[in-house]
């Protein structure tokens, strides 16, 4: 069968789609009432909650730097806390934004390439987010106890303890990484623990780096 | 033109390009439930960019640009998540009752087929040039030139070629 004969038969199918097909016109009523919500959905699905928490989390930790900025023990770990926060605050923003900006009726080769690219981007931030969490275990708890509880940790633990601390944060990283990818691709029951799995072994990046390479090839002439 | 005017206009528009909605979630997902779910998303997207709708465009076209970069976003999200939609929610497409069961057409069946063995975007191409789209216009859908649309068609018709020829003969 040639393509153009597939063409025919398509075509000739529009007569027969059109005959027995209707627009349901309740469902269509319903949906141009909740269409700001629904077509919204995806971006502000846990954004704006991350956005709020995030922002709140760095009022919180400037607040306690302002108050401790004379004493070195706890500025320097709320300094580090605060660049961590910032810095998720801003690639959150950043692609949330970016997301809020795309016009569905624009070129389809450019509309995906950004999506993709935006994609890869957020997959870059998710695993910083979560590479970097265990290291912050430390500045967290010396900031909150004295934040919140008003203990100083570097009394009350000794200095073995908190060193302890540190290293295993260190030592969770390329743990988490193997046992991502280890144990990731048998996790067939829990769709987010997969995903998240996928996340931290790098294979979604993978993925999303050859969607974009490509939405690129497709694009280039030839 | 009024708000209520518009919208009107819309759905006038949108009826008459129903086969589009059918055409492309069928292309685009193969359960029942999904096609659904995509046909809603694809529909509230058109409402939510009909405001900024240029009348100098066919609304066909402006509609397949739409739907194609949806339902390629939902095709992709759907290959990587392998999630599952059951909608309670009733069709926005229906079939008409006065119309007996529609007939499984095995040629269409065999279109979609190999339609669905292409990647999202050759699909999108394939869509086009079935409807009959001339190359100029797919290449205004898409954003690619016609050069790259002629070469596009002409390596899929290979690949048709192939195809068939490599089907075992019943």
């Amino acid at each position: 069968m040639e393509l153009d004969e597939l063409k025919a038969i398509w075509t000739g199918d529009d007569h027969r789609l059109e005959r027995m097909l209707r627009l349901n016109a309740e469902v269509l009523r319903q949906l141009s009432v909740r269409r700001s919500g629904r077509s919204l959905r995806p971006f502000f699905g846990g954004t704006i909650l991350e956005l709020v928490l995030d922002f709140a989390g760095i009022l919180l930790i400037g607040s306690f730097a302002a108050d401790h900025y004379a004493e070195p023990a706890f500025f320097v770990p709320a300094l580090l806390l605060g660049a961590y926060a910032i810095a998720i605050f801003a690639a959150v923003l950043n692609q949330a934004v970016a997301l809020a900006a795309i016009r569905y009726d624009e070129p389809v080769v450019a509309i995906q390439g950004r999506l993709e690219a935006l994609r890869v981007r957020r997959i870059q931030t998710t695993l910083g987010i979560l590479l970097f969490a265990p290291l912050m275990w430390v500045p967290l708890a010396i900031v909150v106890a004295r934040g919140f509880f008003g203990v100083d940790l570097y009394l009350v633990a000794n200095p073995g303890w908190l060193a302890a601390n540190g290293l295993f944060g260190l030592a969770v990283i390329p743990a988490a990484i193997f046992v991502a990818r280890r144990f990731g691709p048998h996790l067939r029951e829990s769709s987010l623990g997969r995903a998240l799995a996928d996340e931290i072994a790098g294979r979604s990046l993978a993925a999303a780096l050859d969607d974009l390479a490509a939405i690129g090839r497709f694009a280039a002439d030839g | 033109m009024s708000p209520v005017g518009a919208q009107d206009r819309f759905v006038e528009r949108l009826d008459r390009h129903r086969g589009i909605l059918q055409k492309i979630s069928s292309a685009y997902c193969s359960e029942p439930a999904g096609r659904e779910d995509l046909r809603q998303e694809i529909v509230v997207q058109l409402l939510r960019g009909y405001p900024r709708f240029d009348e100098r465009m066919a609304f066909s076209t402006w509609m397949y640009r739409v739907a194609l970069n949806v339902a390629i976003s939902y095709a992709r999200r759907r290959r990587r998540t392998d999630a599952r939609v059951e909608l309670a929610e009733p069709g926005l497409i229906e079939t008409l009752s006065a119309s007996p069961a529609p007939p499984p057409d095995e040629r269409i069946e065999r279109i979609l087929a190999f339609v669905n063995k292409l990647d999202e975007l050759n699909r999108a191409l394939m869509l086009l040039y079935l409807d009959d789209y001339p190359h100029a216009e797919i290449a205004t859908i898409l954003g690619i030139t016609k050069s790259n649309v002629a070469t596009k068609i002409s390596r899929i018709k290979d690949r048709l070629k192939r195809d068939v020829a490599a089907r075992p003969t019943t």
